[in-house]
């Protein structure tokens, strides 16, 4: 499956709307003034994204992730390369002295931040698609990209594809990258696809 | 003596942001970090106002709505939750939460929400 070019232009247009509410609310939140790099958005299937992946995170992951389940199912994360999670906690704390490690204050802010990421795309989704979808709490896992890769494709024996959305914190003259990763059936996926379509006709007319 | 919060949250980061907030306002502030401890508390304390995060460790958040009401059906609630879906605004509603706040917490916002939440129930007091 492979999304047109005016589909991936609509669901960035639509992630880019939930983000730049998030970023502004991050501002807020931290005093500093936090913006979103507009996503950058790709289709895989699930066993192609541990080389896409690779190539952008290949040492150790911090990843936020959150299960969510109604008429769209599937799994949703936040992930980050290790020094950049560290880097990111650091930047939006005001942590005056840079740290190495992710201590349990600094795990608290970045669980927060998935899980504010996650819901504002996810419930921007769920939103556009008139459905409810129900989310699990969010877990900070630290762990190799194949240990992260293989805990979201156990158990899936049919064919999953995994929305991938590329974006960057901006936050005090520096920034980190991080992923967002949606992990879908075909059905899920084919689903808010139409969704999409649909949106971008009407704002079309 | 000042309204009392009881805020439920099972993330320390999202209740000291809320406390911070809200003893800034004014107002005095009672933590849960978890649906059974805030069904406890608000049974022994009466807290003025509950400001109640959806997902949470064990129960969800529209249950713990639901059993407050059973405790006492004017408790004033009002839901915080990073969830941002139409749906879920509209299941708070009609679970009878007077407000609801998205996270990121933007502070104007929770203090006007809390306000809005207290002066209603005083309201339906009177009547």
């Amino acid at each position: 499956m492979k999304l047109t070019e005016r589909q991936t232009d609509a669901l960035s247009e639509l992630i880019n709307i939930a983000f730049a509410r998030t970023g502004a609310a991050l501002s807020e939140l931290t005093g500093h003034r936090v913006v979103l790099n507009p996503p950058e958005v790709a289709v895989y299937r699930t066993e192609e994204l541990r080389p896409a992946l690779a190539k952008f995170v290949p040492g150790d992951v911090a990843s936020i992730h959150q299960v969510f389940a109604g008429p769209v199912a599937g799994d949703a994360l936040l992930l980050l390369n290790y020094e950049g999670a560290v880097h990111l906690t650091d930047l939006l704390t005001d942590g005056h002295k840079p740290s190495n490690h992710l201590d349990e204050s600094a795990r608290e802010v970045l669980t927060e931040v998935g899980n504010i990421l996650l819901n504002a795309c996810l419930g921007m989704f769920g939103n556009l698609l008139k459905v409810h979808v129900t989310f699990s709490v969010p877990r900070l896992h630290l762990e190799t990209l194949d240990e992260l890769i293989g805990s979201i494709t156990e158990g899936k024996t049919d064919l999953h594809y995994a929305l991938v959305v590329y974006t960057a914190f901006h936050i005090r003259d520096s920034s980190v990258t991080g992923f967002l990763v949606i992990v879908l059936s075909v059905a899920s996926l084919d689903r808010l696809i139409q969704e999409v379509d649909a949106w971008e006709a009407q704002q079309s007319r | 003596m000042n309204p009392r919060i009881l805020i439920v949250d099972d993330s320390s980061l999202s209740r000291r942001t809320l406390r911070r907030i809200i003893e800034s306002a004014g107002y005095e502030v009672v933590e849960a970090d978890d649906g059974m401890t805030a069904l406890e508390l608000y049974f022994l304390d009466k807290p003025n106002l509950v400001l109640l995060d959806l997902v949470m460790k064990g129960m969800y958040g529209l249950d713990v709505l639901l059993k407050l009401r059973e405790i006492d059906p004017q408790v004033r609630v009002v839901v915080a939750s990073a969830d941002i879906q139409s749906s879920t605004r509209q299941m708070a509603d009609e679970g009878g939460a007077l407000g609801f706040i998205n996270k990121p917490f933007v502070p104007e916002q929770v203090i006007a929400a809390i306000e809005s939440a207290l002066a209603e129930g005083a309201t339906s007091e009177t009547n």
